[in-house]
């Protein structure tokens, strides 16, 4: 079995199976990276050896990747689910929250971070951008505006490695749009015929529409522009559904239905999924894939148990890119398998937050 | 008789369409209908048949309470077992001794409903319920709704019951009781179903009525407040939370096993659905029966109980709901000495948590119950002090001396209704909801002064 004596052996070893994986698709090794990374944080992590100990599930007993304990995503606003002891954890990823205590913590140092960008990036990458040479408009805020935001981090990853395109972070540090900003850099794409693509929340997306409304205002965007958004709504603008928003990205800015890509994550998993990839079609109902290095499991909330493909269930993700938290989490969301996909159906109304969005926004 | 026979009332047809205008005359007949019968006919032969419509629904025999037990999850809400001992408990409190005394409550004298009676300042006093009432019935429970259309009706109002969509069946049934002991009463009901905030619809409906009684979130009252004309009274009722309390000499009164079976009742009646179910157990902590042990043997209580009674299956986002709050317990439970988690097995059939930490916690219902552990009432009244606006019902458990002495800084505190635990699913007819008069909020008072 693998075993790592180290963080950083654990941070390689991932790394390494993520760079795999990405220039080799089919690549194995999956269930045993996931079995090492289990122990090593069973070892590291006292309050997830705990839970672990109680379900009678230890690195000893197990020998399959299914049967490692999923964390309940809360948990991460009431324990220091790290392996990361307290002087190394230079950075740290925050869900969005009213108080600071129902507000999720991902802590993060050098390592764990090189994991996440080497994660985010190869999937991303190869969903949102493929070969367009696009300009990038951020509906959300600058690193420094909002440090603990992990799609904000994520973002900023992404600026960097794109460094040398031309881009606009159109939004502050409350979340709020510049909605002259966007519209100018929008209008200058226009007039160069550069496409663009255009990356934010569901709510920041809305706030643009609305923006555009306010003004009179339609845009043609350059062939080849894009869309990507994520989270929900949280009450920070009306809400739409997902087909009407679609739509009005198509009708006032010109994006095509199939260069429109929904992205789902969460500031407690290292890689996120998607939708779709660009030009290819999406059909309905849109399926949500992660990684190779990260799965997914749609179990009964009655038994834990796997449920068949097209039933509903909780989904369950193991994210070996977690590599410094835990692997294995359970998400507050209903879904479907279908094929090598999931349908996502919405967040599970939990007795203190009824009524809220239909995704999630902790990435956010 | 099967559910595809039934054709009375609007929701009794599948698939058709309603229209504003159908709504409008709809609500023009019923006022019709209630001139030519309800509005001439005394409160004897009111009281009379529905008091022969409960003795109906409590027989096991009865046609179209086989119907209600026989139906899906979908349609009623509830598993055959929870939802035929709800039945029961309500239609036994339905005799006619109870509709008087509630008559005399509200009115002081029953017969002013008709004529009037006089009052001790010398002034002669009548009383009047609207023409015609919009109920928009809440979607969990049953209860409230064959309790508004038997207040409705003693009052002499017609009724248009709105449903929420897929909920019509049992209050159907109900008004399909109706018909068949007095069509002359069923002719001033009509029950319609659709998705709560169709303006069209729900403008036709609110133009018509007199007044408006409607339950749900305080997002639909506020909808529905700002929709209806200043004029029209609205009669609301929003979400409501209670909690059971178990005194720390009740272990020696009533002992241990009377409170926990009285603690179930409460957590499996209507699968703890409904503002009446208790969320949280509070057990006073200097007592005989200490509150983790109280806890742990509720736990097997509830197991006990599954058997006799059990849950049944739920839709999978409350399954999903029980199931995140579960693992979520679980983790907090392996890392903190002050929570410990007892749950059914491979199923979410039941769950307890007990807890240190005071502060009142919504559950996610269907027999998830929370016991912490209080120091005494006063402490209890400071916790519950963010939903005190919020509260509906405490179940106690006390000797009756007791709780008398707790009544009083309860309701002081505002609290509205106070039972013994095992009751709380089970208020008398007359009771006061939200400490509100069943009648007093719906009827208008006409007063003779005399010389």
């Amino acid at each position: 079995m693998t075993s790592f004596t180290s963080l950083a052996e654990a941070r390689d070893a991932v790394c390494t199976f993520i760079r795999r994986c990405t220039d080799e698709p089919g690549t194995g090794g999956f269930d045993e990276l996931a079995l090492g990374l289990f122990a090593f944080q069973f070892e590291q992590n006292t309050p997830f050896a705990n839970f672990c100990c109680s379900e009678n599930r230890t690195p000893e007993t197990l020998t399959n990747w299914r049967n490692i304990p999923s964390v309940p995503t809360r948990a991460f606003k009431l324990l220091e689910l790290t392996v990361l002891p307290e002087t190394d954890r230079e950075t740290v990823f925050r869900s969005s929250g009213t108080t600071r205590a129902d507000r999720s913590r991902h802590f993060h140092d050098r390592n764990t971070l090189n994991v996440y960008h080497a994660s985010l990036w190869s999937w991303f990458s190869e969903h949102v951008i493929g070969n367009s040479p696009n300009r990038l408009l951020f509906l959300i805020p600058e690193l420094g505006q909002a440090p603990e935001s992990s799609l904000v981090h994520m973002m900023d990853t992404v600026a960097k490695r794109l460094a040398k395109r031309d881009r606009c972070f159109a939004a502050d540090s409350q979340w709020r749009l510049d909605g002259q900003a966007a519209v100018d850099f929008l209008h200058d794409c226009t007039t160069q015929n550069e496409p663009v693509t255009i990356l934010g929340t569901t709510f920041s997306f809305v706030h643009l529409l609305d923006h555009l409304d306010d003004g009179a205002m339609v845009f043609e965007l350059p062939s080849g522009s894009a869309a990507m958004e994520t989270g929900g709504y949280k009450g920070r603008s009306r809400e739409v559904t997902k087909a009407e928003l679609h739509r009005a990205i198509t009708d006032r800015l010109g994006i095509a239905g199939g260069r429109i890509i929904c992205e789902y994550g969460m500031c407690e998993l290292s890689s996120q999924a998607y939708d779709g990839k660009l030009d290819q079609a999406n059909a309905a109902p849109r399926l949500f894939r992660f990684p190779p290095w990260a799965r997914a499991r749609i179990v009964s909330p009655e038994t834990m148990q796997e449920v068949a493909p097209g039933q509903a269930g909780l989904l369950q993700v193991v994210d070996l890119a977690n590599v410094g938290s835990v692997l294995s989490l359970q998400t507050e969301d209903l879904a479907k398998r279908r094929n090598d996909g999931f349908e996502l159906l919405g967040r599970v109304e939990l007795a203190e937050s009824r009524g809220c969005s239909l995704m999630n926004l902790d990435h956010v | 008789m099967s559910e595809a026979q039934l054709d009375y009332f609007l929701a009794d047809k599948p698939g058709a369409e309603l229209t504003a205008t159908l709504v409008t005359e709809a609500c023009q007949a019923l006022r019709h209908n209630r001139d030519d019968y309800l509005a001439q006919v005394g409160n004897e032969p009111v009281i009379a048949k529905l008091t022969e419509v409960a003795s109906l629904w409590r027989s096991p025999d009865y046609e179209l309470r086989k119907i209600a037990l026989a139906a899906s999850l979908e349609e009623t809400g509830f598993p055959r077992e929870v939802l035929a001992a709800g039945l029961d408990a309500c239609f036994a409190d339905w005799t006619q001794e109870k509709f008087f005394m509630m008559l005399a409550q509200e009115l002081g004298d029953p017969t002013r409903l008709q004529s009037f009676a006089s009052q001790p300042n010398r002034t002669l006093s009548m009383v009047h319920g609207p023409q015609l009432t919009a109920h928009i019935a809440p979607g969990n429970l049953p209860v409230p709704v064959f309790q508004s259309i038997a207040f409705g009706l003693l009052l002499r109002s017609a009724q248009f019951i709105k449903c929420a969509s897929g909920k019509s069946l049992l209050p159907r049934l109900f008004g399909h009781s109706l018909h068949s002991v007095e069509p002359g009463l069923a002719a001033s009901l009509e029950i319609a179903e659709w998705k709560g905030g169709n303006k069209a619809l729900e403008s036709a409906l609110f133009a018509e009525a007199d007044c408006v009684v409607a339950s749900g979130s305080d997002g639909t009252l506020s909808a529905i407040r700002q929709q209806l004309p200043l004029a029209k009274r609205l009669v609301g009722y929003g979400h409501r939370v209670s909690f059971g309390y178990v005194e720390k000499l009740a272990n020696e009164v009533m002992g241990t096993r009377a409170i926990l079976s009285r603690t179930a009742d409460d957590v499996i009646a209507w699968n703890q659905q409904g503002c009446l179910s208790p969320h949280v157990i509070y057990v006073e902590q200097f007592g005989s029966l200490k509150p983790e042990r109280f806890a742990e043997m509720l736990a097997e209580e509830l197991e006990a109980r599954n058997d006799a009674m059990p849950r049944g299956p739920i839709h999978t986002n409350e399954a999903a709901a029980i199931s995140t709050a579960r693992r979520f317990y679980k983790i907090r439970s392996t890392n903190n000495v002050g929570t410990l988690l007892w749950e059914s097995e491979e199923s979410t059939n039941w769950t307890v948590v007990y807890e240190d930490e005071k502060q009142f916690q919504t559950s996610p219902l269907n027999r998830f119950i929370f016991v912490k552990p209080i120091e005494h009432l006063e402490e209890a009244l400071h916790v519950l002090e963010p939903v005190r606006e919020s509260m509906s019902t405490v179940g106690l458990a006390a000797s009756e001396a007791r709780m008398r002495e707790l009544a009083v800084p309860l309701a002081r505190w505002g609290m509205p209704r106070m039972c013994p635990l095992g009751q709380m699913q089970r208020p008398p007819l007359a009771w006061r909801h939200d400490g509100r008069p069943p009648l007093g909020e719906l009827i208008r008072w006409s007063d003779l002064e005399t010389a």
